[in-house]
């Protein structure tokens, strides 16, 4: 009989214990899940500004196209962000009215200082990119990989990964890796996709190496 | 291209008139300026000195006065092998290198290396540099470096590309002008431009209208060690029937080339 | 509830499970992989727009029209003009300007030797103290006692300090000489006329060089290599006479290894043989009316350059001269060209002479395939400086390297004589000296003697781009801007006519540098009086485009200007006739060619030096890149090779890579050896080049340079430094 009561004694007692166990464990895996998701996600990414808050909007607005300030050089390269000798061209004094025009203006146009904006979507120096391959020969749109910052108002807070110091629009705007948009990440595999996708091949390493 | 028809596909590669060529360097300095490679305090130490095209001093092993000297300028020879089957490509365990059948060029890719260097071992021509340490440029001297080709890094392998950068380069400027393709000068190495002798004519060997395509089919015409099977895409003429027979290892009494 | 062992494991668990469904660990993974393949340390180069800008190299004196790509504004590369100009070229050196325009090397600012330190000057306070000086030496009466060593006498540049000589009074302006001074004088003694001749190599049929390293730098080295492609493409021949396989001799159809220094007896032979069987007449004009002295030539060949003879002096064999000769002259246009290597030792007067007369023999002048005679372009026409009285007096003292009296009469400048003349005298008879362009105390044959000479001179100006050996020496530093930071004029020939490039700013200055011109000109100024009043222009670059004039835009816009009328009536300038013999050459005593110096008891080898394209051994020194071009048979860390022919070894007891002890009559090196069957046996050579003292750790220490082992021999004809070679012996360490 001892015997018996001593096991069921042992039972309710895991029983209980069973209960708090499970609890545990599940706050464990909160605990986890909420590092993982927000927290990590958090200190992963160094948040910078940009020096100047700059309306793609406005600018669209004013001279209709990307291509009036993203441009193909003649000899087919392309030239990527504007540099203060463009932006001088209208820029020369003030124009508007805002804030950020006018820091422009006072500090970077008038001491001839060239604008260290930070780039989304700058790939590193291993790899080769052919702006003309992809928008005249392909004739993608800019949007493909450029998303909507052609209309938005304000630049998007840049995200640096601190482990890999590339930004986070190239290295993937969804932390679980998800893709919603074509833009979302610009990583190998997603060349390499859609290579494989309009060529049927996902292409040599010199393509994209250099 | 898997689409495209045959005859689309390029296959880049050289011939070098060894009886123009004088020996005088520029293509390997052409090389060295154009793509960044690196250089030491001690450059006439030779061991660990990188030169993606290096021009030979062959001597005919005869006595004075029959002595006689030719020199053989050796950038990567692309080799196809058997349907792209190059001795290095095929023994990289880390895909660093590949073989490009639109172009027939063979790739490197720094980043991807991780300086096992068994691509070095495999390749009979030398044409593999491993760099022993990082490359410094000394104060100043980092401005002429070309935004074309990536500098390198401590323990890994370089060598020539057939300075691809210009091929894309071209084909950038092509489509900006709405073309597809390219004419042969509009592509040329920068060795192949350089040389002062003319002595290095570049182009694509499947094209007719490319000079190297004709003047590969010259019978005084060979390739470095032809009879393993790398089926390299840089041919050599020369008029010296010695020189032709330093190509490859050929026994006393046995005729020289097929 | 309590936290025991189990529920804390049950967290553990927990969290461990929690992990694998977040995020965490597979970006940590993915990304410390990305961050294995970053190398922060290794440069990026900074990308922009790619421009292109057109220039001639002024690297050397060919002149070759070159582009330059830039990135935004770095200089990233230098390759040649697309163009069908026939300058449009470049060769290693050229290719090597990025490296050398952003050189360790390069002096950045003006520097002041203060207690055998150099200390950082102003351009202004650099220009101020030179002119104090000079002020000082013309209150003493002593103008003369400045000197000046130009790299060249053409161009603007050189004409400008030429000019501040004249208006300061002195007569002391030295040039550097080369095979070109030579090349003038053989055609004003035979032909009367000051030409430079150009030779049409690509046209011609059958070129005989004697010892012209046409592929071992020679003239425009670009040019030259094209044209030798041309032949080779025309299946046309080339013969090389030489001791050395060179990589021209490599090249050439037959290479006829000669006893150095008797290519001139050869030439004579060989001109014995066409006369004695008359393979002249048909072939040459010339032989019917125009020709001058031919009898006495006739005779003196004949008495003293028997086939026998010239077999045993030049150790080719008598067959072999004959079917030269034959060859020669059978070819539709063929052209025998002279001047040791790539030319930068003038040589034998007499030596180039007795060649060009194969010339004269053929009739090849100013004809396709032969030897086209150009006047200099003569576009700069300033009016004379202006002279005060003591300016006048000093400019026609004598000029102390005796240059263009007595027997130096030929010669315009006589740079080889300058240390002996300074050694010789108790106080230097230069107080002042000027180096523009040129690195003599490295470049000139026996580097004790020119040592001891500098050390001597009390104040030495160097206007040098680099820390080279001269301007170690000197005692201000005003550097000049690299090539491709300057404007400048350069003489040269396009194709074969005379030619004038111009040598454009491809990038502002780097450094705190000025250009040579306008150094000279604010020296100028701050000496006031008639020294000013003589340089009317207010900096170089008025005072180019105002020589210039209408030429300056034909250059803007094709880099040259091209004298259409620059081929010279060389004989209808004076006697209408090529003259072989006239009095001034019989002032020069008849055929005497230089031997080496050294007994050959005590020397039984002979030390010849080479030339390579991948060793600039001139003013401008190797980039790193080119030393990277080097063999290790040439120079391997610091060791510097000597080619030896294998049987000589063997009497030597030496063997490949064996360290040798090289001694000649003016001085001794540790060398190491290499075997090379294309050397003539007793005959052993040298790179010239190497072993630099001054520029940078890429370049000091390597090697010996062959100056310090080789001594000078005058030219018993022109006075001009002739020697090819030295007497020497190896001993095994």
């Amino acid at each position: 009989m001892s015997e018996t009561q001593k096991v069921s004694a042992s039972d309710n007692k895991r029983k209980n214990t069973g209960g708090t166990t499970i609890l545990f464990f599940l706050i464990g895996v909160a605990i986890s899940l909420a590092v993982g998701w927000v927290i990590f996600p958090k200190l992963l990414y160094l948040k910078k500004s940009q020096p100047i808050d700059f309306s793609h909007a406005v600018h669209n607005e004013a001279v209709g196209d990307c291509d009036s300030c993203h441009f193909f050089r003649e000899d087919g390269t392309f030239s990527g962000s504007p540099t203060l000798a463009q932006c001088i061209d209208c820029h020369e004094d003030v124009q508007g009215d805002t804030e950020a025009e006018q820091i422009f203006v006072e500090e970077y146009i008038a001491q001839n200082k060239e604008v260290p904006w930070l780039i989304y979507s700058k790939q590193p120096d291993c790899v080769f990119f052919s702006h003309a391959a992809h928008v005249k020969k392909a004739e993608m749109s800019c949007e493909s990989c450029h998303g909507e910052i052609g209309t938005s108002e304000t630049l998007p807070i840049y995200e640096e990964n601190r482990i890999t110091g590339y930004s986070r629009n190239i290295w993937g705007k969804n932390i679980a890796g998800i893709k919603k948009h074509t833009w979302d990440r610009m990583k190998m595999d997603d060349c390499g996709e859609c290579h494989e996708e309009e060529t049927g091949d996902k292409g040599s390493c010199f393509q994209c190496h250099k | 291209m898997s689409k495209g028809s045959k005859h689309k596909v390029k296959k880049f590669g050289m011939v070098i008139d060894l009886d123009k060529c004088t020996g005088c360097g520029a293509c390997m300095v052409a090389c060295m300026s154009e793509n960044n490679v690196p250089f030491k305090e001690n450059e006439s130490k030779k061991l660990d000195s990188i030169t993606w095209m290096r021009v030979y001093k062959l001597e005919n092993g005869k006595s004075f006065p029959e002595a006689d000297i030719c020199f053989l300028p050796r950038p990567c020879m692309h080799c196809e092998g058997d349907r792209g089957h190059a001795p290095c490509v095929s023994v990289c365990p880390a895909i660093a290198t590949d073989y490009d059948h639109n172009t027939g060029i063979v790739s490197q890719i720094y980043t991807r290396c991780f300086g096992c260097r068994y691509c070095m071992a495999a390749c009979p021509y030398h044409a593999r540099y491993f760099n022993w340490r990082d490359p410094v440029w000394p104060e100043g001297m980092e401005k002429f470096l070309n935004p074309n080709v990536s500098p390198r890094m401590r323990g890994v392998v370089e060598k020539c590309s057939f300075c691809h950068h210009r091929y894309q380069l071209a084909l950038d400027k092509a489509y900006a002008e709405g073309r597809d393709k390219i004419e042969e000068d509009e592509y040329q190495t920068a060795c192949a431009h350089a040389c002062p002798a003319n002595a290095i004519t570049f182009g694509d060997l499947n094209n007719k209208k490319h000079s190297v395509y004709r003047l590969k089919k010259n019978p005084n015409t060979f390739r470095l060690l032809e009879r393993l099977g790398t089926n390299p895409k840089v041919y050599y003429h020369s008029s010296r029937e010695w020189v032709r027979r330093a190509g490859d290892n050929y026994l006393k009494h046995e005729a020289a080339k097929a | 509830m309590k936290i025991d062992r189990r529920n804390f494991l049950s967290l553990g668990a927990g969290a461990t499970a929690g992990l694998a469904f977040s995020p965490l660990p597979w970006k940590l993974m993915d990304d410390s992989s990305i961050w294995t393949q970053n190398w922060p340390w290794a440069p990026v180069p900074t990308d922009g727009e790619a421009s292109y800008v057109d220039t001639v190299c002024s690297l050397c004196s060919g002149g070759c029209g070159i582009t330059i790509r830039k990135i935004g504004d770095r200089v990233v590369k230098a390759e040649k003009k697309d163009s069908d100009n026939a300058n449009s070229g470049i060769c290693i050196l050229g290719l090597s300007s990025p490296q050398l325009l952003y050189s360790p090397s390069r002096i950045k600012t003006p520097l002041k030797k203060v207690e055998d330190k150099w200390v950082k000057i102003s351009v202004k306070q650099a220009v101020a103290e030179i002119a104090e000086k000079l002020k000082g030496l013309r209150k003493d009466k002593l103008s003369h006692t400045l000197a000046c060593i130009s790299g060249s006498s053409a161009g603007t540049v050189p004409a400008l300090f030429e000019r501040f000589l004249t208006a300061y009074g002195s007569p002391n302006f030295i040039t550097v000489p080369s095979v070109k001074d030579i090349y003038k004088l053989v055609f004003s003694l035979t032909c009367g006329a000051s030409c430079i001749p150009a030779f049409d190599i690509a046209n011609s049929d059958f070129v005989v060089s004697f010892g012209t390293g046409l592929l071992d730098g020679w003239g425009n080295p670009a040019a030259a290599f094209k044209a030798h492609s041309i032949l080779k493409d025309n299946k046309k021949q080339l013969i090389q006479i030489e001791p050395r396989l060179s990589n021209t001799a490599a090249k050439a159809d037959k290479w006829l290894p000669i006893i150095p220094g008797t290519e001139g007896v050869l030439a004579l032979g060989m001109a014995n043989v066409i006369i004695g069987k008359q393979l002249y007449f048909n072939k040459n004009v010339l032989f019917d009316s125009v020709t001058e002295g031919f009898e006495e030539f006739k005779a003196l060949v004949e008495k003293d350059y028997s086939l026998e003879a010239v077999s045993n002096i030049t150790g080719i064999k008598q067959e072999d001269i004959t079917a030269l000769a034959e060859d020669f002259m059978k070819a539709q246009s063929p052209v025998a060209l002279f001047g040791r290597g790539e030319g930068s030792t003038p040589g034998s007067l007499h030596e180039m002479m007795a060649v060009n007369f194969l010339n004269a023999l053929a009739g090849n002048f100013n004809k396709t395939g032969g030897v086209y005679l150009l006047s200099e372009p003569d576009y700069i026409n300033w009016t004379h400086p202006v002279l005060d009285d003591a300016a006048y007096y000093n400019i026609n003292a004598k000029r102390l390297d005796g240059a263009g009296e007595g027997k130096y009469f030929l010669a315009k400048h006589l740079l080889n004589r300058l240390p002996e003349v300074v050694n010789s005298s108790k106080t230097s008879p230069i107080n002042f000296l000027f180096v523009t362009d040129s690195n003599p105390f490295y470049t000139m044959a026996d580097t004790k003697l020119v040592e001891e000479a500098f050390k001597k001179i009390p104040f030495i100006v160097s206007f040098s781009s680099y820390m080279d050996e001269t301007a170690s020496m000197a005692d201000i530093i005003l550097p000049n801007h690299f090539f491709l930071e300057r404007y400048q004029d350069i003489v040269t020939t396009c194709g074969l006519k005379p030619a004038v490039g111009l040598s454009k700013p491809v990038v502002n200055p780097i450094f705190n540098t000025i250009h040579s011109g306008d150094a000279i000109i604010s020296i100028a100024k701050a000496l006031g009086g008639t020294i000013a009043e003589s340089f009317p222009w207010d900096n170089y670059e008025t005072c180019l485009q105002e020589t210039l004039e209408a030429k300056k835009d034909v250059m803007d816009k094709e880099l040259f200007w091209i004298d259409e009328s620059g081929v010279s009536n060389a004989f209808a300038d004076s006697s209408g006739k090529f003259e072989f013999i006239n009095d001034k050459t019989r002032q020069t005593k008849p055929y005497i060619f230089v031997d080496a110096q050294g007994e050959k008891k005590k020397y039984p080898l002979t030390l010849i030096r080479f030339d390579s394209m991948r060793i600039a051994s001139g003013y401008t020194a190797n980039s790193p890149f080119m030393t990277k071009t080097v063999a290790d048979t040439v120079i391997k860390e610091n060791d510097i090779f000597i080619e030896i022919n294998p049987k000589t070894a063997a009497e030597y007891n030496l063997a490949e890579r064996s360290k040798a002890l090289l001694t000649t009559p003016k001085g001794k090196a540790q060398v190491r050896v290499h075997l090379y069957e294309g050397i003539m046996p007793g005959i052993i050579s040298m790179p010239s080049g190497l072993g630099h003292t001054g520029y940078d750790s890429y370049l000091t220490g390597k090697g010996i340079n062959i100056n310090e082992l080789i001594g000078q021999i005058e030219d018993p004809a022109s006075g001009f430094d002739a020697a090819w070679g030295i007497r020497a012996v190896l001993a095994r360490v």
